[in-house]
């Protein structure tokens, strides 16, 4: 239906045949607002057989820890579309994520990995 | 630990060199995401997908530190031009704080990046960048022109230099350490 009303001439040399707001119904934002570009997200190893191409390539590209931010880096999806697919994703049981980036307080122990961290490069 | 991500926001006028930063420290090359500048276009105007993508994203240039097993540190670059605050505001909320790149030769370009941060008390450092020769000011010069506070720590680096531009993160992480309520 939406394809008979869409001149996707524009869309073949983007590679994308629906448009982007069908893939996410119309939604504008995730449901989890902790969502965040540097959220880390993995695969659940489950049938994805029916999900839809655009969604199978984002689980393709998590089969280990990935952000929000390298999938939209690497599938070159615009962040506020990556972020409700993987929200839709999260929300189907595809994926599971870690803890936000969205730290309220950010804690000691914490801050004392990165200091280590940074001092071993 | 839960796999936990942290933030640091790498800030400053367009041309201080945040990329160059983000690319010496970074373990993978530095990436391009792109945000759409108006998020509700995405339901509502823009039937077509992405049709006119050059005129409505917005591009963000990022890295990655691994930790440790459980936590990744990504760096992310301010998009350059100053009608993109909206996207600071992601960028921020939650960071661990942020680098304010500074080229001497034209100070002003990163006074909004330090009115930003301070406004919103998100703990920085001031990092003049040397790459663009001999600077003939002190510190005290460059703190007084940008009016930085006297809690601000104020580091000089390379940011083509790994460990030029580590030594500023870790310049930052401390200055955020010291700020939590429980450090002495």
């Amino acid at each position: 239906m939406t394809g008979e009303a869409w001149d996707g001439d524009d869309e073949t040399a983007a590679g994308r045949f629906v448009p982007l707001y069908v893939l996410v119904n119309g939604r504008t934002s995730p449901r989890d607002t902790n969502l965040d570009l540097a959220t880390q997200v993995i695969a659940v190893p489950v049938d994805s057989s029916r999900l839809e191409p655009e969604y199978l390539q984002i689980l393709g590209r998590c089969g280990g820890w990935i952000s929000i931010a390298e999938i939209g880096a690497y599938l070159h999806i615009p962040l506020t579309i990556v972020k409700v697919m993987v929200d839709v994703l999260l929300e189907q049981g595809y994926l599971d994520s870690g803890a936000p980036a969205q730290h309220k307080v950010v804690d000691m122990r914490l801050l004392n990995a990165v200091l280590a961290g940074l001092e071993r490069l | 630990m839960n796999r936990t991500s942290v933030k640091i926001v790498i800030a400053g006028g367009f041309g201080t060199g945040k990329t160059t930063l983000v690319s010496s420290v970074s373990e993978i090359t530095p990436l391009t995401t792109e945000e759409l500048l108006t998020s509700a276009s995405v339901g509502i105007d823009d039937v077509t997908g992405v049709e006119s993508k050059t005129h409505t994203t917005v591009a963000l240039d990022f890295g990655r530190i691994t930790i440790s097993p459980d936590v990744v540190l990504y760096l992310f670059g301010t998009p350059g031009q100053d009608r993109f605050w909206f996207m600071w505001d992601e960028l921020a909320e939650g960071a661990v704080g942020a680098i304010v790149l500074v080229d001497t030769r034209r100070l002003d370009t990163s006074f909004p990046a330090v009115d930003y941060f301070e406004r919103r008390g998100i703990p920085f450092v001031a990092a003049v960048n040397q790459f663009f020769g001999e600077c003939e000011y002190t510190d005290d010069e460059i703190r007084s022109a940008m009016e930085l506070g006297a809690e601000v720590p104020l580091v000089w680096l390379d940011a083509r230099d790994r460990a030029s531009s580590k030594l500023a993160l870790i310049a930052l992480v401390r200055h955020a350490m010291s700020r939590l309520p429980q450090a002495a």
